[in-house]
């Protein structure tokens, strides 16, 4: 009898600081929570092979000789969990930890809580953005979805009755073991098809078959005449002296954050998408200038905005934190104040705890960087928005980035900062409050010593005004912290307090 | 000199040393309803300081200086212009007020008088001190006229009355001397009783402001003929007649009083016996005979007479009484005949310039006069404080207080003149001042920009001149300081200053476009006009909405399409995608909340309980007006909301707060007893609370007229439970579930509509009217013309192509002029997709990309 040891890690079982409750989910409530997704039964235990590719996962862990795997999970994978890990320690001489309720999206590689347990390397199971990570070596098992291939190829002739047309087709990670069978079907009957191929970057990465490897971090480069187009680990060639506009893409993969990744960076194209699992094919009708213009909206927030919130939401995606440093930079240039948060899943509640925050900007891979902010108290924006409000020197155009790591310097997108000199005193209409704003608001401002006893000339108007945004926010509640009322209560003798936890101290028994 | 066109005989340095005699400025505007002929009668006063040849008065509009207003034949722009005007010293015998030698410098603003440009009017306004009332006879007093005199009294303007067009009385209309007489009475009351309603009495401190035919403050004459006279002209002439007999030499202030004695015997109930030669004070002598009205017998009985002769072509009495009236006429005019001589012979005789910048000159008050009444109304600071006192006293010494009242856009793309009015001190090219926002307030840095003026000017019509500088009392150009303002603002040295106050326009953006650019590429180009946009129209609104759409507002359908076409080929210069006219909409409640509705925050620690009533009638008209407003006093406004409106006073004192935005028109009132840290959730629940009322739960757009109270709030007691995160979107459930169980309803804004048609045309106007839900709540006809006024509401949203159909049902008859009057609730429940706000719901929805429709309740509303 094999006794497996199963240490089931989550994260938020760290026991948290108390204050840090009102921030982060509460432990208590991620228990409790009623996890949005559709429950799936066990899969039986002949199919687990087939799905999760057990035995490739075995011989790549023996052949690097990992002691410690971590499989990482999305939530709705989690029932097999179990079960996945008791194949593989059989199989194995690893020992398999499972990460349950990543910190953001399970899209991406959770380094993090693998580093928790000391773990070799990563099984990433289920849906993925491929957005590089270096930390651990990692390998991606892509849930393999089924997909009736016939159908997909009748609706794409549906789709697209020019054999001529140029079309490109993309797909969700969990329909590239069909892919091949598509191609095989459609190449014929249409000779300006281009298939994406899956390609991860960085020297650890690993997955099973129908995946290559890039070394080098170019975004665009020659082969033989052919222009190759690399961007969220999809790699596709176009033909000689075509241009991107030229094709249409075609998408396999129901409607969500990936395909709406795809549609906001490639906007002049036009899409079609097979759902598989409707098994129905449209074109996309969402007018993608619209959502363009809904983002532009975002901009001009920002642009109003006096304090900015980064909030972190990633911790796996490589560069995460240069871009960081960068928007720091580019927001403080822009005469903007920043704070740091990190708050693992965002929800309406804890970002609405900061009402002194004008505008969050949202780090994090790029499927998840396109969060609608409708519900949210302030609007949340994603780095290349608000770097198009800060930096001048970057233009609105046509172009929309979604993955930050084109901004950083020697990115596609690069574009430098303003040089600080030159910065006249340039003033600008906001559209939505229709008021003037500058953007040098604090750079006018008598650079602060860092002596706090240095002497400053007193002005006799602006005693008060010499104050940062927050300062000034916060003159302006109504209620500004507990008041000591000194002398007006009267002095009682300590009494014992109220015992247990704030969320249900003993004697209120519990919550409704 | 070519440079400088107009002042001939005049150098930048000798209009420099006028602007220094202060008592001799008058800043004055010309206002009127559209087509009276405003800009008409400028050009005939412009003539007389020499801008443009005396024989094209009447043909050129001078002031209309843009392509579209000279083919439209309408004003847009308000523009101003600079005349220097000389008094003799006769003349200078009948200023009341203090005066600086015998030459005068008039600075005039040409106002456009169609409702879409009303704020122009306001503009122009704000920066004059006296304001010429063009009013056409044959019309009579109209609702623009109306409008902008309103305008004119509330910001202490004095009015002078000028009844153009008398050439049409009399040759189309053929009137009888005594109907015309009463005509002109009829339109001086009409106009005074507006005065006296919006006024204060005489005991304010601007004295009396009515006018008068009697005290000369009152011209009648042809803009377009260039003819016009005040009693004054006929009495100097008479009084000249009768005193020939007598004394030959006369100081010119017994001459003056004199003519005015004369004046007094011209108007009103006074008669002529023109056998004998004597002024009466019957219509009927002892022997029974009837005498004429000595305004008909001594005024208008030679002027019908010249008329009758030209016009009949009776040459040889044409000839007599060119003659007796001592008119020379030269070669070329003694050649014509009919209209053409007429017009030669009555600007002869009695020329339009002389007689209005007399009646200008007399009776406008100066900077030094108005500036003491004006202070009060124009400085939101102390009353006592060295701005104040500055401009109370007009002193050039004091510090600069200058208030920018618009933009105008220069020949340079995306730059604009500040235009605007010097009230204190002296602003120069190269001074250092603070320019200062509407949102500016004394001790903050909002808003606030320290910044050398770069260049001051003079701008006169379509010309601008650099001058050093400019004392108080004068209106000038600024170059450099637009960057800093977007329409208005004040421009100051003294560091104390507050803010001048911000104009209150008469009219509110409430058609609206969406815009946008027909290449996705041109983006920032559309994002750059809006911008300029904004800046050079006082009243035009220029925002992004949620959805990404860009709005343009406007005031109505001309105002949008002359925004529309500068935006498209000044501003953006690319080719734009609009939508349909679009009106905003209000959401409001139609009775008090059904339940008392709960919500839970996130957490589930916290409650609130809320309930939402609509607002009494009148209430949120109050607080649009200013009359109820935020920044009251506490006390103050408990106690008027609790008089007017019957308020709890102990309720009215607990008002949270108002919105959306801080100051609109809903409020959040707080009625709970005695709740533990209820004040720590103050800032939360406000948060919450403007963020609902900016977008209602119907369809998004603001709230208008509901009263929202707190009843009871249960808090977790750790402070960390009760946070903004936990309170602020339950607040926006709160009130959510509170305006859906108020019997939710859809106010639309409905305007004004003032129809002048010949009788015939009524039917047609009806027909329109029902057609487009409008409903007529006055008719009547204009006494001594065929022509009737229709008054009636009209519903924003039915008013697209109103004026064209209107046009089209009553044979081009009818001309209708629309403001917005109020807003209405629309008919119907909005929750029923199938009513007319149903269908205005869903319509709104899907153009703001929302989820289709309204969210049902029980998202908002938690049970126990």
């Amino acid at each position: 009898m094999l006794i497996i040891e199963l240490v089931v890690f989550f994260r938020h079982c760290v026991p948290d600081a108390i204050m840090a409750d009102a921030f982060s989910s509460s432990s208590e409530t991620v228990i409790q929570r009623v996890v949005d997704v559709t429950v799936k039964t066990n899969t039986p235990p002949e199919k687990l092979e087939e799905l999760y590719q057990i035995k490739e996962t075995c011989d790549f862990i023996s052949q690097h000789q990992f002691k410690k795997v971590a499989l990482q999970f999305p939530d709705e994978l989690l029932v097999d969990s179990v079960a996945v890990a008791v194949e593989i320690e059989r199989h194995s001489n690893a020992k398999p930890f499972i990460l349950g309720d990543t910190s953001y999206g399970s899209c991406c590689v959770d380094e993090v809580a693998a580093e928790h347990v000391g773990a070799d390397c990563i099984m990433h199971y289920g849906r993925a953005c491929l957005s590089p990570s270096k930390r651990l070596p990692l390998m991606y098992v892509f849930e393999r979805r089924p997909v009736d291939v016939e159908k997909c190829a009748s609706t794409f002739r549906e789709l697209y009755p020019d054999t001529q047309s140029h079309i490109i087709i993309l797909y969700d990670v969990n329909y590239v073991h069909a892919m091949n069978d598509l191609l095989t079907l459609l190449s014929p009957e249409y000779p300006n098809l281009v298939a994406s191929e899956l390609v991860v970057e960085g020297e650890q990465c690993y997955s099973h078959g129908q995946m290559n490897r890039q070394h080098d971090d170019t975004y665009l480069s020659e082969q033989d005449g052919r222009q190759v187009i690399y961007q969220f680990g999809r790699q596709f060639s176009l033909k000689k002296g075509s241009s991107i506009t030229d094709y249409s893409m075609f998408y396999v993969g129901q409607e969500g954050a990936t395909l709406r990744n795809f549609m906001m960076t490639w906007n002049r194209c036009s899409f079609c998408s097979f759902d598989p699992i409707t098994m129905t094919g449209r074109t996309e009708s969402v007018s993608i200038n619209r959502a363009l213009m809904k983002r532009y909206y975002a901009i001009e927030r920002a642009k109003d905005a006096n304090v900015v919130g980064i909030l972190v939401g990633t911790l796996g995606v490589a560069d995460y934190l240069t871009i960081i440093q960068q928007l720091k930079e580019t927001i403080h240039r822009a005469g903007k104040k920043s704070y740091m948060f990190a708050m693992g899943k965002l929800n309406v509640p804890k970002l609405a705890n900061f009402l002194e925050i004008d505008i969050f900007v949202l780090i994090a891979c790029p499927e998840n960087s396109l969060l609608d902010s409708g519900e949210f108290y302030k609007p949340v924006v994603t780095p290349f928005e608000m770097e198009v409000a800060c930096n001048k020197n970057r233009e609105w155009s046509e172009e929309y980035v979604t993955d930050f790591r084109h901004l950083l310097p020697g990115g596609q997108s690069h574009v430098p900062l303003v040089d600080q000199q030159e910065d006249g005193d340039e003033t600008d209409v906001s559209l939505i409050t229709g008021a003037l704003r500058s953007r040098n608001l604090l750079n006018s401002e008598p650079a602060e010593s860092s002596f706090s006893s240095s002497v400053v000339l007193r002005n006799q108007t602006m005693t008060v005004a010499n104050t940062n945004p927050a300062a000034s926010f916060l003159a302006e509640r109504s209620w500004r912290g507990l008041e000591q009322k000194l002398g007006e209560t009267p002095v009682v003798k300590a009494v014992e307090g109220r015992r247990g936890i704030a969320i249900a101290y003993e004697e209120e028994g519990t919550p409704s | 000199m070519f440079l400088f066109p107009y002042f001939v005989n005049f150098t930048v340095d000798q209009i420099r040393a006028i602007m220094d005699k202060k008592a001799n400025i008058r800043n004055m505007s010309v206002i009127a309803h559209v087509d009276h002929g405003k800009s008409t009668l400028t050009d005939s006063l412009v003539s007389k300081a020499g801008i443009i040849a005396s024989a094209r008065a009447g043909e050129t509009r001078f002031t209309d200086t843009r392509k579209d207003e000279q083919e439209r034949c309408i004003t847009i722009k308000s523009t101003a212009i600079s005349m220097y005007y000389e008094l003799s010293e006769n003349d200078l015998a009948f200023i009341k007020q203090s005066k600086d030698g015998s030459g005068f410098l008039i600075n005039l603003i040409d106002s456009p008088g169609h409702v879409d440009f009303s704020s122009e009017v306001t503009a122009a306004l704000r920066v004059t001190d006296g304001a010429l009332v063009v009013v056409d006879c044959v019309s009579g007093v109209c609702v623009q006229t109306e409008t902008v005199l309103r305008q004119a009294i509330c910001e202490r303007i004095k009015p002078v009355l000028m009844m153009n067009k008398m050439d049409r009385a009399l040759l189309e209309l053929q009137l009888e001397p005594e109907d015309l007489y009463q005509t002109f009475q009829r339109i001086v009351e009409s106009v005074n009783v507006i005065i006296s309603t919006y006024g204060e009495d005489e005991t304010g401190p601007m004295g009396n402001i009515m006018v008068d035919p009697v005290i000369g403050t009152v011209g009648f004459g042809s803009g377009l003929h260039g003819w016009a006279f005040t009693l004054k002209q006929f009495a100097e002439m008479y009084a000249a007649k009768f005193a020939a007999k007598g004394n030959t030499q006369m100081t010119p202030a017994e001459r003056c009083k004199k003519v005015e004695d004369m004046m007094k015997k011209l108007w009103g109930d006074r008669y002529y016996d023109v056998e004998n030669g004597k002024f009466t004070k019957s219509a009927t002598g002892a022997d029974g005979k009837k005498y004429s009205r000595t305004f008909v017998a001594l005024i208008l009985d030679p002027i019908f007479k010249v008329f009758d002769a030209i016009m009949n072509f009776k040459k040889e009495e044409t000839a007599k009484l060119i003659q007796k009236l001592e008119i020379k006429l030269d070669s070329e005019e003694k050649d014509k005949e009919g209209k053409p001589l007429l017009k030669a012979v009555m600007r002869r005789w009695l020329p339009a310039g002389e007689a209005l910048l007399q009646m200008i000159t007399i009776h406008l008050p100066s900077p030094v006069t108005a500036q003491k009444y004006r202070c009060e109304l124009l400085y939101e600071g102390p009353g006592d404080d060295e701005a104040a006192m500055g401009i109370k006293n007009c002193d050039p010494k004091a510090p600069l207080m200058m208030y920018i009242s618009k933009m105008v856009p220069t020949s340079d793309k995306g730059r604009f003149y500040a235009f605007g009015r010097v009230f204190s001190g002296c602003v120069s090219t190269g001074l250092k001042v603070r320019i200062m926002g509407p949102n500016f307030v004394p001790g903050k840095k909002d808003d606030l920009y320290l910044k050398p003026i770069q260049r001051t000017i003079l701008m006169m019509g379509r010309y601008v001149e650099p001058i050093e500088d400019v004392p108080c009392g004068n209106i000038v150009g600024l170059v450099g300081v637009d960057q800093f303002l977007v329409k208005t603002g004040t421009i100051t040295t003294y560091e104390q200053a507050h803010n001048m106050k911000v104009m209150k326009f008469s009219v509110s953006p409430v058609v609206r476009v969406a815009v946008e650019a027909k290449n996705p590429a041109d983006l920032p180009k559309l994002v750059e006009g809006l911008k300029r946009l904004s800046k050079s129209d006082p009243m035009v609104q220029c925002i992004i909405e949620e959805s990404g759409e860009h709005i343009v507002a406007g005031a109505g359908e001309l105002h949008l399409e002359i925004c529309l076409k500068d935006l498209e080929e000044d501003h953006a210069c690319i080719p734009l995608k609009k939508s349909d006219p679009v009106v905003s909409y209000r959401e409001t409640v139609s009775a008090e909340s059904s339940v008392m509705c709960l919500s839970k925050s996130p957490n589930k620690h916290n409650r609130l309980f809320m309930k939402a009533r609509p607002f009494e009638e009148g209430l949120a008209e109050d607080i649009e007006k200013g009359e109820v407003t935020a920044r009251q006093e506490l006390k103050a406004r408990a106690r008027v909301l609790a008089d007017t409106y019957g308020w709890d006073v102990s309720e009215a004192r607990k008002i949270w707060c108002f919105g959306p935005d801080g100051n609109g028109p809903n409020l959040l009132v707080d009625v709970t007893k005695g709740v533990q840290y209820l004040n720590e959730i103050k800032d939360s629940v406000v948060a919450g609370f403007q963020w609902a009322v900016k977008e209602g739960v119907l369809c998004e757009e603001n709230m208008r007229a509901i009263r929202f109270d707190i009843h009871d709030v249960t808090l977790h007691t750790d402070a960390i439970h009760r946070g903004g995160g936990q309170i602020i979107p339950t607040a926006r459930r709160a009130l959510y579930a509170c305006e859906l169980t108020a019997e939710p309803r859809l106010m639309e804004p409905v305007y004004l509509v003032e129809i002048q048609c010949p009788e015939v045309a009524m039917g047609g106007i009806y027909g329109v009217l029902n057609r487009r839900r409008g409903h007529v709540f006055e008719e009547f006809s204009v006494m001594g013309t065929p022509m009737h006024v229709i008054k009636a509401y009209l519903p924003v949203m039915e008013s697209f192509g109103f004026t064209a159909d209107l046009r089209s049902s009553t044979g081009g008859q009818a001309f209708p002029q629309c403001v917005f009057d109020h807003w209405q609730i629309l008919a119907g429940n909005p929750m029923d997709a199938a009513t007319k706000p149903g269908i205005v719901v869903t319509e709104t929805r899907k153009r703001k990309g929302l989820k289709e429709g309204i969210p049902a309740l029980d998202n908002y509303l938690d049970k126990l």
